[in-house]
């Protein structure tokens, strides 16, 4: 996989600090904007993303990238399918 | 591969990575027929309506004094699921105040406030209303569930309609990643030591007490694990289609009954423990309010408090609210008599209609049907709603 930091996300989400479902949800609804190949970044807290948004891209037909730790948040990189 | 790799890799399974749903599901049906064998069922909101009464006792709007937490079961066995979630968070590092946009907070109180509203109608929250409810063969159980439904639905309309014209953003956490494995080490040799001290202590109920503290701090510890919710079993089915968590929970449900059952039969426990008189309005009408509140509020009765353990504010404030709100609905209805007057319902034990096989097959039946409804339809994505 190429490396994620050199990653450049078409679309930033700010999730930090939101707990279940918000991050989510807005994630489905900020990829809705981006065109299929597009890259959207999510920046999250809450430990539960970490499995929610792997399963939820694989159902939706989205490819996830991977995670970066980052101190005091996550980033999540997804793939719009 | 080296002995110290293996202890390193099992750390790894057991208290780092999310356990499957399912997994945490069977556990906690396990652990709750356990529970029910040991002294009760297991419920959330008799605990936080606990310590909201001591709040209103103190401030002089009620006039008898609440039982004392640390002697109440209610109350001990909330301790014990924090105190469990609480363990399992740290150490899995997972322990951070989480601090959410200002808006969070505000609907913190709101769904607080329905929270406890709904679970004082159907005398239970999704726990003890619905979860174990069925588990113990209550009818009501059943009707709670279909107000939770209804209730999901018309949250996720809010929840849909709120992305699209209240946007927030700016929240943040504060970690104690280093130490969270440290605190988490303290807090087990904590409960230890607590069981200890109520099994070898002086109070009349100690022991009974000191099971309760150990069994829930086991639920706790095992529902933050698998970061089972009921919320997201209900949820998710019309917000991503997924069903993995719902399907857990109707497993749970068949392997919880199919314990009770036998405890119920035998005599160990009485027909009619948490069989509350709400199969009707009570129930139905409380699960909408509730499902509607935890939807927004982003966890159940069980969801806040591991979330609360995880260190989540908002759920903090959830919890306060919810348990403030449902002791004064509860002291209103003990004014004007509302439960005894069988305004809520009726109490309605099935087995006392289908008998206990009847009523073990209508369980599975229900739960099947759920299942297999919610998995058909995370292929076919038809109950899903569109943003």
């Amino acid at each position: 996989m190429a490396d994620l930091k050199d990653i450049k996300a078409d679309e930033v989400l700010d999730c930090k600090g939101l707990s279940c479902p918000m991050p989510l949800l807005k994630t489905k609804k900020a990829i809705q904007k981006l065109k299929s190949g597009q890259i959207l970044e999510v920046l999250g807290t809450d430990p539960g993303t970490k499995t929610d948004l792997p399963a939820w891209c694989e159902k939706a037909g989205h490819e996830f990238l991977g995670v970066i730790e980052e101190a005091g948040y996550n980033r999540y990189f997804i793939k719009k399918g | 591969m080296s002995f110290k790799q293996t202890v390193a890799n099992a750390y790894e399974r057991l208290f780092v990575q999310t356990w499957t749903p399912l997994m945490g599901a069977i556990m906690i049906a396990f652990l709750c027929v356990l529970l029910e064998a040991w002294y009760r069922p297991w419920g959330i909101v008799g605990g936080l309506r606990n310590w909201a009464d001591w709040f209103f006792y103190g401030i002089g709007l009620y006039e008898d004094a609440p039982p004392h937490p640390l002697y109440f079961s209610s109350s001990v066995l909330n301790i014990g699921f924090i105190w469990g979630a609480f363990i399992a968070a740290c150490l899995a590092k997972q322990f951070a105040i989480r601090v959410p946009p200002f808006l969070e907070f505000i609907k913190a109180v709101v769904s607080g406030i329905l929270m406890g509203i709904g679970s004082a109608l159907a005398m239970g929250c999704n726990i003890g209303g619905f979860f174990v409810a069925i588990q113990n063969l209550a009818a009501s159980g059943f009707l709670m569930m279909i107000g939770l439904i209804i209730g999901v639905r018309l949250g996720l309309i809010y929840l849909f309609w709120e992305i699209e014209h209240l946007p927030a953003g700016g929240g943040f956490e504060i970690g104690f990643q280093k130490i969270c494995p440290y605190l988490g080490v303290l807090a087990l040799i904590g409960l230890i030591v607590a069981t200890y001290a109520y099994f070898g202590s002086d109070i009349d109920n100690g022991e009974i007490l000191g099971g309760c503290l150990i069994i829930t701090a086991g639920i706790g510890f095992a529902m933050h694990r698998s970061r089972l919710c009921i919320v997201n079993g209900f949820r998710e089915p019309f917000m991503s289609g997924m069903a993995e968590m719902g399907k857990a929970v109707a497993i749970g449900i068949i392997l919880g009954a199919i314990g009770v059952s036998i405890l119920k039969y035998q005599e160990i426990r009485p027909e009619m423990m948490y069989v509350t008189p709400t199969f009707g309005i009570g129930a139905l009408l409380g699960g909408f309010i509730f499902g509607l509140g935890m939807v927004v509020a982003g966890g159940c009765g069980s969801g806040s408090l591991w979330r609360v353990a995880e260190g989540q504010l908002k759920l903090w404030v959830v919890a306060i609210v919810f348990g403030l709100s449902n002791s004064f609905v509860r002291h209103l209805f003990s004014e004007y008599d509302v439960i005894e007057n069988g305004y809520l319902g009726k109490a309605v034990y099935l087995p006392d209609y289908l008998g206990y096989g009847g009523t073990l097959f209508f369980i599975i039946f229900i739960m099947l049907l759920w299942y297999l409804i919610i998995d058909w339809n995370e292929e076919t994505n038809k109950f899903v709603m569109e943003i």
